[in-house]
């Protein structure tokens, strides 16, 4: 399969910080999205969750997860669809590299997504992992929102870059 | 479309590249995106991945890395702190594996050319062998907050085996 990989949108964080993000009027002509992330948060602790929101909602979301923190590993399930993102403990200029992939966005069916993040540290401890989420709604997903799950801010210089995938033969 | 081919390397034969190098990379990109479809001359059936230096700069203390490894039956996390190279990748068959099996591994690293971030890299990878194999997610720090314009892969005292290949392209942002 080839793929026709569009940018859509991308917010930069300015000096005051930001409390979320949010892509509106997400086109709906593309097949799949994607989501580049590059971001830490002011919690103060070495890592924080960024939690998606589809359209706004934060309900029929779950995700199954698999982490790591240098030291062990572990599996669990929640009820957000989360990536991690570096704390103000962690590392100074060190931010967090996620991706989120969103196929079949606009379809009828439930929708399904892979998430990948680290939240890297020059310590033993740093949280990464694999989520495998899903928003239980079948409605087409027209914008997307980005929140710490602590409520804290996203600092200066935190990007995240939104891409419309097109599929060969659409 | 935002995704541009840069470079890409093809080893000859199994006695050539104990390192490949992507340099002059271009900083008119925003993110980038390595591929990697190697196997490694090492003993054995498989070998800790290739490591990474970045501007060819090998200083102690300046490259921590961390891995969530699974070898199909548990699965574990350690981290590799304080080198001068970036230790930890997906794991890669060695010359123990069976015969035209190659590791595949995708690395990204976001916001390459900005001066106000150390740098960081995620990778997923792995290899499977029909009747083992390891698959893994890892992480990477580069602490230096220069721009990224050269990277050198290696395997350590071996080298890639013939037909890998390294595919380096250049992703931009609206």
């Amino acid at each position: 399969m080839s793929v026709f990989l569009q940018p859509l949108q991308t917010v930069t964080v300015g000096s005051g910080g930001a409390s979320s993000v949010t892509f509106s009027n997400i086109p709906q002509t593309y097949t799949d999205l994607l989501i580049k992330i590059s971001a830490r948060a002011t919690i103060a602790a070495i890592s924080d969750s960024i939690a998606i929101y589809p359209n706004g909602s934060s309900s029929n979301l779950s995700e199954t997860y698999i982490q790591g923190n240098g030291s062990s590993a572990s599996s669990f399930r929640d009820s957000y669809c989360v990536v991690r993102t570096s704390g103000s403990s962690a590392t100074s200029n060190t931010f967090s590299n996620s991706e989120i992939y969103i196929p079949n966005y606009t379809s009828s069916n439930y929708k399904s997504m892979i998430l990948e993040s680290t939240a890297e540290n020059n310590a033993t401890t740093e949280y990464f992992g694999l989520g495998a989420g899903l928003w239980s709604n079948t409605a087409a997903i027209t914008s997307l929102q980005l929140y710490q799950l602590s409520g804290t801010n996203f600092v200066q210089y935190s990007e995240f870059s939104l891409y419309g995938i097109l599929r060969q033969g659409i | 479309m935002s995704m541009y081919p840069i470079a890409s390397i093809t080893a000859p034969n199994s006695t050539t590249y104990g390192q490949v190098e992507f340099a002059n990379i271009p900083q008119n990109f925003t993110h980038l995106q390595l591929r990697v479809f190697a196997r490694s001359t090492a003993s054995g059936t498989s070998t800790i991945g290739n490591g990474m230096i970045f501007n060819g700069l090998a200083n102690p203390n300046t490259y921590n890395s961390h891995s969530l490894n699974g070898d199909g039956s548990s699965a574990t996390s350690s981290a590799a702190g304080y080198y001068n190279i970036l230790q930890y990748s997906p794991y890669l068959p060695a010359s123990g594996a069976n015969s035209n099996v190659f590791g595949v591994q995708i690395w990204d690293i976001l916001d390459y050319t900005n001066t106000n971030k150390n740098k960081t890299v995620r990778c997923i990878g792995g290899f499977d062998n029909n009747g083992s194999g390891n698959v893994a997610l890892t992480s990477g720090l580069w602490l230096n907050t220069s721009a990224i314009t050269d990277i050198i892969l290696n395997v350590s005292g071996t080298y890639f085996a013939q037909y890998s290949t390294f595919q380096l392209y250049g992703i931009t942002t609206a």
